[in-house]
């Protein structure tokens, strides 16, 4: 803004005329944006200006404001305004320099009465309600990782610049369909609903963003509209609706199967995060690998175990038999007479024969007394036959 | 492997082989037919988020008043 500057005569400060207009249009565009409530009166529109006029005036004192409004920001509202209709304007106070009228800067206009809508809105609310339209239940899982996701967008919106941006941030491994439609005035809910039909009969589209920024209630509208609503109910994939601001409910929102604040919110929620998901596939293929070897460890040392008993059954065999056959000769052992011998008893023979009574013998004969160690060759004295 | 199985899809054979295979209960030749069908499903899916540019179709209107 250009400066405001003064002439001096001697110690006098001194504005032109267009300078203290200047002055006081400067301050007044650091005041905040007013909500104002007036009648329209003197509606001026041309398609040839870039502003349109017109008067708001206060019914009870017939005070009076002139409003300005760019053409387009006019013709986008498409309110079809008539005289002495009451309306709430948004706007900034100006100063019209050449003339020094104060006026407003109006930066959107509402028709009230929107009383009536919110009746309307309230009853179709409760009676999609009650059919079950909104309920948790019938809410479907959004996909973890969609091959295409569809969008619905108004024309040039920046919610959708929003939310091609997240999306390719996170997960560029996809398809985005975008479908631009008439999202406010009139036929806007036809054209959603027309463009949702065709985003969902591609086969590729796993789920839908509705992505619409702020706006006026009465922007919002079509998005509360009753076939849209049970549009977005019946569609054939999962729809997320990023309709409004925060504060915003069009009904819309409240079929949806997911809702998101932003379209930054919708972004996350309808595509992963490529990074988590890769991590996530690491961590898979290390589970794939250690449960293939850990596998593969078990059957080689059953393996070897088993090799083990097959290289050990011949001498086992051996060794079973080793101990029969030691057992054998422990039992002939005790059966020897050289073993009786060992514990004291005498085998006595006379001419050969095992004498086993004692009249056999006379005395003077010789007998041959077997020892367990050594002979004796000894004289029978006397005998003491039984 | 087909190009129309979802990475989802894909994804959820990969994970149930890999449960299967630290099971411990198959079979050794199995596993190591389980495990190379494993390593295509890591690689198909790992091909898919490499170097993927994300695309963008506009649908035109079939009633150009919509």
């Amino acid at each position: 803004m250009r400066k405001v500057e003064h002439i001096v005569y001697g110690d006098r400060k001194v504005f032109t005329v267009s300078a203290f207009n200047r002055g006081i249009g400067m301050h007044l565009g650091r005041l905040p944006p007013v909500w104002v409530e007036g009648e329209v009166t003197e509606l001026r529109r041309n398609d040839a200006w870039a502003n349109v006029f017109l008067t708001l005036k206060d019914p009870k004192t017939g005070a009076c404001l002139s409003v300005t409004i760019a053409r387009r920001t006019f013709d986008r509202l498409a309110l079809e305004l008539v005289e002495g209709e009451t309306v709430h304007v948004a706007g900034r106070a100006e100063i019209y320099e050449l003339k020094g009228e104060l006026g407003l800067r109006a930066s959107t206009i509402e028709r009230l009465g929107l009383g009536d809508h919110l009746v309307a809105l309230e009853r179709l609310k409760r009676s999609l309600a009650a059919e079950g339209l909104f309920a948790p239940e019938r809410k479907r899982r959004l996909p973890r990782v969609p091959r295409a996701v569809g969008i619905l967008t108004g024309v040039d919106a920046a919610a959708r610049g929003d939310l091609v941006a997240t999306i390719r941030a996170r997960f560029p491994a996809t398809t985005l369909v975008v479908r631009e439609a008439r999202v406010q005035g009139k036929g806007a809910a036809r054209a959603i609903v027309a463009a949702l039909a065709e985003l969902t009969a591609r086969e590729d589209v796993d789920v839908v963003v509705l992505a619409r920024g702020g706006g006026s209630f009465e922007d919002l509208l079509p998005f509360s509209d009753e076939t849209v609503v049970r549009a977005v109910a019946s569609s054939r994939v999962p729809v997320v609706s990023a309709v409004g601001h925060e504060q915003d409910t069009p009904l819309c929102d409240l079929a949806a199967d997911a809702r998101a604040a932003t379209p930054t919110a919708a972004g996350a929620l309808v595509v992963p995060d490529l990074r988590e998901l890769e991590l996530a596939l690491d961590a898979t293929r290390r589970r794939l690998d250690l449960a293939l070897r850990s596998q593969v460890e078990r059957a080689r040392s059953r393996l070897a175990r088993q090799g083990e008993r097959l290289r050990a059954a011949p001498r086992l065999i051996l060794e079973r038999r080793r101990a029969a056959l030691d057992r054998s000769g422990a039992r002939l052992q005790t059966l020897s007479p050289l073993a009786t011998l060992g514990r004291g008893y005498a085998i006595v023979r006379a001419g050969g024969d095992v004498l086993r009574a004692a009249g056999d013998t006379r005395p003077g004969d010789l007998i041959d007394v077997q020892l367990a160690a050594g002979s004796l060759d000894a004289t029978v004295r006397e005998v003491h036959a039984k | 492997m087909s190009e129309q199985r979802s990475f989802e899809d894909l994804q959820r054979e990969l994970d149930e082989i890999v449960t299967r295979l630290e099971r411990g209960d198959v079979p050794v030749d199995d596993a190591i037919a389980l495990f190379k069908r494993g390593e295509e499903l890591y690689k198909e899916c790992v091909a898919r988020l490499q170097g993927a540019e994300l695309q963008i179709e506009e649908l035109v209107p079939r009633d150009p008043a919509t």
